[in-house]
This record gives structure tokens, sequence and C-alpha cells, in this order.
């Protein structure tokens, strides 16, 4: 970490020795050229139906992840924020007039469970078991996708467990920080932009709105399964076949158009007495795939995305101002957004904006030296690596290149791709998209401490300010 | 580094670095050498050796994936740390990523990222580890550096002063600034346990941690980092010979410390129930949890526990869940499990099974708790089927390959690191399967009744309180 060395030079006085300082170190080893790594083999089939099916042969281990995506997301909640989620949590309670309970004995007699997972462009259904039950898996999963009992017995628990998720999400600083900074850049009218619904509007839903979101979103054209571990590739695509071969096409996907916008806005949200300031800090970046988005990658984990990065080096490390600080780029179709993250200790907040503006700027008007972006590109090579080293992992990334109509050798060719940015990218895209004017920022915190300070920096000068109680 | 003790509302799985950028650790191969499709028996390659200063060494080869994982362990956790110093186990292991002779500063952190790995740390009950995953190539470098960060660490004022502002703010992240901060996984063991070293707020008060000196720093470390209470695993796509040779020529030389202080961590027999109350300004549902003291590790009534975990809270079949979510709707989920700061395999000393849930306000606890009985004397008064006690001993198989089988080969690393530490015996990672396979109906009817019973049970409610008059704090 270039920047804290001067730590160890200044406080020279009292320091931990180790007791006996018989043992002298080994010159330091040099470190070879990385070795290659090559992904698995891949094989994909469509069914006439329009249902896609990807087979990765991964791993040792008797078993065989199963996901089932359908384009089922909150992106099609439409005005009914949070529906995505109530359907699939009806779709747990029972289907082909089989019991939630026998199917989860099931499940878990292969060795899993069945679970739902509501993103916003996608719902997955996912099972990882024992090899031996994979054509099983498949059988019992198709009957869940497709033949959803929708029972009006259980429908007022299932709304009422949802909105006690909800209602603790809102107590939490994380999510409350996260809503907001998502209404500022997509709008609350499009579910990009949507968070969490409010009580009043979740009770009014219906048991006919979760069947209508279910016949608008689900069906095999809109489906795409992956299968991945060590199975019998003859066996399952005969079980996919014959659970999913007869499934309707369903209607075509239509996600209504975003509009993303940047700033400048900073919008404050008073949590009273909180002992931190939870921030989110960004700006619409260029959408994935783009020669700019490789660029970001390596801009991303230099500033804030990893470790080592400089916003964690200052905050963290020489300031200690705070735990777990982030950042990333987000992805949407047609736009996408870099954030910065973190809970920053109240009595530290305000100078910690000053440190954060000034890492920005920094990297903006000077090109990372050679050892510091030479090893940012290295560490997401190895990254990459151990993204792809597990089943889910693998299944996570070849369906986000399929869910964003990347290229098919997207990911055979990312790491040349971080390989080729140069220095001058990195600094290049940071000075093109981490512009004041199109800053988006929130912060949930103690606003009597802090919000002074805050609307006191130059670089909200032009800012609109938002300010609500939380 | 130091992962967030644990997610917010305490189900989940640790090890989640702290690093913003992590590798999903889901499910991917291990070293198998026994490769067949069969259901049973994992059997994991294990080389094991003690150097002359007492480094225990376990080595597992794996080339699925060309990397390598360090694990380096100490035989110290929150059981041994010093009374008036809380939370100190964990304030160390932060500074160890301070910096030693030949890597001043953050440039151990540096040497693994520019090489493409990644690292963390964490602090349990009876140990904290450090541990790397990088390409094969730098394993060389990485052993290297452990080896300088046991023998020549560097830790400043400076460094204490900010690590124990990191470590305040991780507090405060993960548990002052949440609903239900730490509640089941600090304050039930603190309510259930008898024995401070088992008792007290591990993640550390913050008068303790603000307190930590220099000279605590000192003794600590001459205390337990000593060579001789460490065990170090690689695992990956290595060759043995290379690998022990590499290590013995870097620690090889380190010279043992003192015998370590011994410390009575028992608990008596819980006689009877108790029962503790949280006011949490923060949380918006009120919450109840309880947990119970578990058989001895490795015994067959432990066993046999971790198939009552199965029956009663694992997965979606699970007869809590079932009961309380399904039929009742108290709650949208149970969750627990044994050790909820790790597993039922990487703790060595007293431990509880726990369960909890956030209930909607309008169901009082008594009605929950009332279900809860009936489930669990259920268990108590007669003998599970033969299906029952196949379908628990599948999920614990397919949990038990799960944890083994990761991309970053933690989990891997983890176990034969804690089997080393605890039974000196890592290859019984071979042999788990066997624990389970000696389980019998009759067995978890046995433990049921005496390790169910009420009398060995701690109940706490977190109860909500948004202006803090319930808690006079107003």
């Amino acid at each position: 970490m270039l920047r804290s060395n001067t730590i160890l030079m200044a406080a020279a006085a009292a320091v931990l020795t180790a007791a006996p300082v018989f043992s002298q170190a080994l010159p330091r080893p040099d470190i070879g050229p990385a070795p290659d790594f090559e992904l698995p083999e891949t094989t994909t089939i469509g069914l006439d139906n329009g249902l896609e099916i990807t087979f990765i042969d991964f791993g040792l281990a008797p078993k065989v992840n199963i996901s089932v995506q359908v384009l089922a997301g909150n992106v099609f909640d439409g005005e009914n924020t949070y529906m995505a989620d109530v359907v699939g949590a009806m779709m747990e309670e029972g289907a082909g007039g089989k019991s939630p309970e026998s199917i989860a004995r099931a499940f878990a007699s292969m060795g899993g469970d069945m679970n739902v997972g509501v993103g916003m462009h996608t719902t997955g259904f996912s099972a990882n078991v024992l090899s031996e039950f994979g054509p099983e898996a498949i059988a019992r999963m198709a009957t869940v996708i497709r033949q959803p009992d929708f029972p009006e017995s259980e429908f007022n628990r299932i709304l009422q467990s949802q909105i006690r998720n909800m209602t603790v999400a809102r107590s939490q600083p994380g999510p409350v920080a996260s809503e907001a900074y998502a209404a500022l850049l997509y709008g609350e009218d499009h579910p990009y932009g949507q968070g969490l619904p409010d009580v009043g509007q979740m009770d009014s839903y219906t048991l006919d709105q979760v069947r209508e979101f279910y016949d608008a979103n689900y069906g095999a054209a809109r489906t795409r399964i992956y299968v991945a571990g060590r199975f019998d590739h003859a066996a399952m695509e005969a079980a996919i076949r014959d659970a999913f071969g007869d499934w309707e096409a369903g209607p075509e996907p239509d996600v209504p158009p975003a509009q993303i916008r940047g700033g400048p806005v900073v919008q404050l949200i008073d949590r009273p007495g909180a002992p931190q300031a939870t921030v989110r800090l960004g700006y619409p970046v260029a959408p994935i795939g783009t020669e700019d988005a490789y660029r970001m990658t390596v801009m991303n984990a230099i500033l804030g995305g990893s470790f080592t990065s400089r916003l964690t080096s200052n905050l963290r490390e020489e300031h200690g101002w705070t735990y777990s600080p982030g950042s990333g780029v987000t992805n949407r179709l047609g736009s996408s957004y870099w954030t910065f993250n973190a809970d920053i200790s109240t009595p530290n907040t305000v100078e910690a904006f000053a440190e954060i503006f000034s890492e920005i700027q920094t990297l903006q008007l000077t090109p990372p030296g050679e050892e510091e972006a030479g090893g940012m590109r290295n560490w997401l090579s190895g990254l990459f690596i151990l993204q792809n080293a597990s089943t889910g992992g693998l299944i996570a990334q070849i369906s986000n290149r399929d869910f964003f109509d990347l290229p098919q050798d997207y990911l055979e060719t990312y790491v040349d791709r971080i390989n080729s940015v140069s220095n001058g990218d990195i600094s290049a895209v940071a000075a093109e998209y981490l512009q004041p004017d199109n800053m988006v920022v929130v912060v949930v915190g103690d606003l009597a401490t802090i919000g002074e300070g805050l609307q006191a920096f130059p670089q909200f000068a032009d800012a609109e300010f938002i300010t609500e109680e939380e | 580094m130091v992962n967030r003790l644990l997610a917010v509302l305490g189900a989940a799985a640790l090890f989640a670095c702290s690093e913003p950028v992590t590798p999903p650790d889901t499910d991917t191969t291990t070293d198998h050498t026994q490769t067949d499709s069969t259901v049973s028996g994992i059997q994991v390659d294990v080389q094991y050796h003690t150097l002359d200063n007492g480094l225990r060494v376990v080595l597992s080869r794996d080339a699925s994936v060309p990397t390598a994982t360090v694990a380096v362990y100490y035989g110290v956790g929150f059981r041994n740390e010093p009374r008036g110093r809380t939370g100190f186990a964990h304030l160390f292991e932060h500074l160890m990523f301070e910096g030693s002779e030949n890597l001043p500063g953050g440039t151990m952190t540096n040497l693994i990222y520019n090489a493409g790995g990644v690292q963390n740390g964490s602090t349990r009950f009876d140990f904290t580890n450090y541990f790397e995953v990088v390409p094969r190539n730098a394993l060389e470098a990485v052993i290297w550096a452990e080896a300088d960060r046991m023998a020549r660490p560097i830790i400043d004022e400076e460094n204490l002063a900010a690590q124990g502002g990191v470590v305040e703010n991780e507090v405060l992240v993960n548990v002052i600034n949440q609903p239900y901060g730490g509640w089941i996984w600090i304050d039930l063991p603190m309510l259930a346990n008898e024995n401070w070293h088992n008792a007290h707020n591990f993640y550390g008060d913050l008068e303790d941690l603000r307190a930590a000196t220099l000279d605590d720093v000192q003794a600590f470390f001459d205390t337990y980092y000593a060579v001789n209470n460490a065990v170090m695993v690689v695992v990956g796509d290595i060759d043995y010979d290379e690998t022990l040779g590499w290590i013995e020529a870097n620690f090889g030389n380190i010279e043992p410390g003192p015998p370590l202080p011994e410390i009575d961590i028992s608990e008596p027999r819980q006689e009877e129930e108790k029962f503790g109350e949280i006011y949490d300004r923060l949380a918006p549902q009120p919450a109840l949890g309880f947990g119970y003291h578990m058989p001895e590790r490795g015994t067959p009534e432990y066993y046999a526990m971790a198939v009552l975990d199965q029956i009663l809270v694992q997965g979606d079949d699970s007869l809590l869940n079932q009961r309380i979510v399904n039929e009742e709707g108290y709650a949208s989920s149970v969750f627990g499990g044994i050790n909820l700061l790790g597993n039922m395999y990487n703790y060595n000393g007293p431990m509880l099974w726990s369960a909890g849930m956030i209930h909607g306000d309008e169901y009082d606890h008594e009605v929950i708790m009332a279900d809860v009985d009936e489930v669990i004397e259920g268990l108590r008064t007669e003998e599970i089927s033969q299906e029952q006690l196949d379908r628990a001993i599948t999920k614990l198989r397919s949990q038990f390959y799960n944890i083994v089988d990761s991309s970053s080969r933690f989990g891997l690393a983890d176990l034969l690191a804690v089997f080393a530490m605890f039974d000196d015996d890592p290859t019984r990672i071979n042999r788990i399967e066997e624990g389970f396979d000696q389980v019998t109906p009759e067995l978890v009817l046995a433990t049921a009744q005496e390790y169910l019973r009420p009398t060995n049970r701690s109940v706490l409610r977190v109860i909500p309180d948004p202006d803090g008059t319930m808690s006079g704090e107003e």
C-alpha cells in the first residue's frame, strides 16, 4: 500500500517486537508468470418453444447445480412494486397439487433445497442436489414453475410475511440509502428506481394480481436453464425435454425503457443519533460490453473496488473511519452506474467526504503508475479464475453474458481486454464519467451533526439538495 | 480484513471477505482422489507433518483449478482474551495485517493482490486465522510472507489507533447501527453461558477496545502467536515436496514459544431455564431466539444433535419452519444451527444449538414458544422414523460437501486446520460421514431427552422500543 508506508516511519518509538529474534528472513521469492486458465466446455441447446439449455461440465464432486432463470423479475412489476417477489413467494406454496411440505421433503431427500430468488430482471429457481437426483430435481422444478397452485388460503400469510421483511429492511440504514439512491438515478416511476413498496400498497395486492403477473411473465421463450457440475448429459437433456418441452412460449418480454439521470443531487436522510453515516455516491457510466466498461472495471478496482484501492487505504487503513468501504458498477439494460458506498463514523463523515473528492480528483488528473495499475490488472485476472472456479460462479458469469447479450467469447476474451486497458485509459474514464455535475449522493445519518458540514462542500455548490426524515 | 462477524440477521455463513469484490463462494471441486459417483465417501488426500519447532503442517493436493489456498491458524480465540479486554482477540487480528519487517505497512496485501489473489482473516471462539487464495505461481512468496508475519510483525501506536477505529466502525455497522444487532450470536451466548470465557461480549465493549495498549498487544502476541500454537494448511494445485520444502525453509528456524496458559472453559450442566430481554430502539418487529447447550464435540450425541438440527431448522422441510412459518405464519423464516459463527466442526468447547426468528408483533412470544415446545417435545417423546433420519443425513452430507467444496477451497482448508488443531488429526475429515452413519432413532430420542430439555435452554426476546422508553434510555 503505497500510501500507508509513511505511518510506519512516523512512529518509531513503541512497536511490537517478536520475542526471540533468532530467525532471519529468506530473500523474497519471485512470483513467476501466472498459470493458464481455461473455462470449462459448455453446450447450449434450444428447444422449439424457445427455451434454452446450457450444460457446463465442471468439478469432481457428485453434485449438480441447476438454475432455471425466467425473465420475470422486478423490472416487470409495473406499478405494483415488489409483485415479482410476492409471486415468487406464492410459487413456493404448492404446485401440481403437491403441498409445499412434500415438495420441500422431496428436495431434502435429494440433498438440496429449491430456492426462489427474485432479481431485478429474472426470477431464478435453483437447486444444488446430489448428481444421481438431477433428473428428478428437474421434474420437480418444472412442476413448481409450470403448475403453481397459488392457494388462496396461504395468500394473506405470504403477504404479511413479505410486509414483515420489508419493514425490517426499512429499519436498516443500508436499504434506506440504496432505495433513495436508485430513485434519484432512475426516478420512482421505473422499476429500476423503485425501492420497497409501502405497507398500504402491499396490503392492497390481490391473488388475482399474482395470477396476472404469472400469466404475463412466465413461459418457455423467457426461460434459460443452466446445468453445472458432474452429471449425465443425456439423462438431464431428456428430463428437461420431458418436463419443459411442451411448455408454451409465453408472452414476449417487454422491459420498459429506462432513462438514467445524473445529478448533481444530494439527498440527506435524517437518522437521529446514528453513530455512522451510510453513504452512496455515484455517477452514470458506460454500459457493460462497451470499451469504456473494461476501463471502468480497472478504474473501479484502483479507486474503491478492491482492498488495496485508494479509498479503502485512505478511509480505512490510514484513518480508521470506516470498516468496509467499497465501490462497484451496477448494470441495467442499456445503462450502468458506478457507486461508492461506506458506513462512516459520524464525527468523521465530513472530513471523509473531503478525502473522497480528493482521491477522485487525483485519479482524474494523474494516471496511476505501472506498479499500481499493473497490480490491479493482475488482481482482476486472478479474481476471474476464482469467479469461475465453482458451478455457482460459472452459472452467474455465463448467465450474465447471456442476459446482456454480450458476445459468445466475452468471458474467454475478458482477461485480455482487462490487460489491454492502459494507465492513461484509467484516468480518462475517471475524468469522463466521475463529473461533479453528474454526481448523485445519498447520506443516511445524524443530520444535526453532519448536515451543515456536507452542505458547505464546494463540490455540492450546484447540487439540488433534498432533505428528509427517515 | 477481518470479515464482518456476521451478516445482519445472524443466519448467514461467515467468511464473507470484507473486500468489496469477492469471488462467489459456492460449490466447486476439491481433491477427491476417489472420483466414482457414489454419494457417500468424500476422500480428501491429506499429508500431515509436524516440524521440530511444533508447527503443524497440512497439505492437500487438488489440481482442478491452478490456485493455492494458504491458511495459518493460531490457537487463540474469543475464549482466551483477557478480562477487561473484551474484543481483543479480534482487534489483534486486525493488527496482524499492519505489516512485518520485510513487508512493512500494507505491502503484504499488495503482494497478494498484485499477484491476482485475495486474503482475509477472522476470529472465532477457539482460533484466529489468516488466509490467502492465489494463483499457484505466487505460493512460495505467500509462504514467505506468512513466515515474516509470524516471526517479525511490526505494530505501532498509529496502527493500534487506526485499527481500533476500524474495529469500532465494524461494531457500529454490524451491531450498534442495526436493528437486532448481534442479539442471537452475541447476547444469547452471553445469557446461556456461566463461565466468563464463554459469556463475555467477544465483539468487544467499546470502552475495552479503546483501552487497549501496545503492552497488551505485546503480551498477547508473546503468549499466543507462537509457532508451536499454529497450524499451517496449503491446499490446491501444489507439489507436496516443494511446498513442504518452502515451509521448512521459511518457518523451520522460528523459535517455539512458552507453554500456553491453561484456562478452564467448562460450563456447568444447566438445570433451570433462563430468560432474557433486549430493548431495541431500531427493531420494528419483535424477535425470539433460544439456545440449548450442545453435547461434547465428537461424541455420538453430538452427531445425533446435528441430525436434530437438520430435522428442526435446516431447510424448508424442517419441523420448525413448517410449524412456525408455513402453518402458523408467525414469522417469515426460522433460522439456526450449531455454532452460528461457523459450522458444527470448527469450534472446540462449550457451544449452543440455537434457533431464532423475527416475528409479527401481533403474536405473543408465549404462544409461539408453546408451538416450539410442542414440536420439540414430540422429538423427546417419540422416536423419529427411519425415513426422517435418512433425509436428515442426506442433508448433512450435502451440506458437508458444500463446506468442503468451495471455489476458494477455504472450507476444505478450514476443516483440515481445525481437525489438526483440535484433534491432531486432519484425516478426520475423511471420517465425518461415519459419525453421521452411527446415529439411530434411539440415539436421537435419548439425545433430545437430555439436551433439548427446557431446563437446558435460554430464551432471549428482542422487544422493539422505538422511543427508548422501555429501556429507560429516553
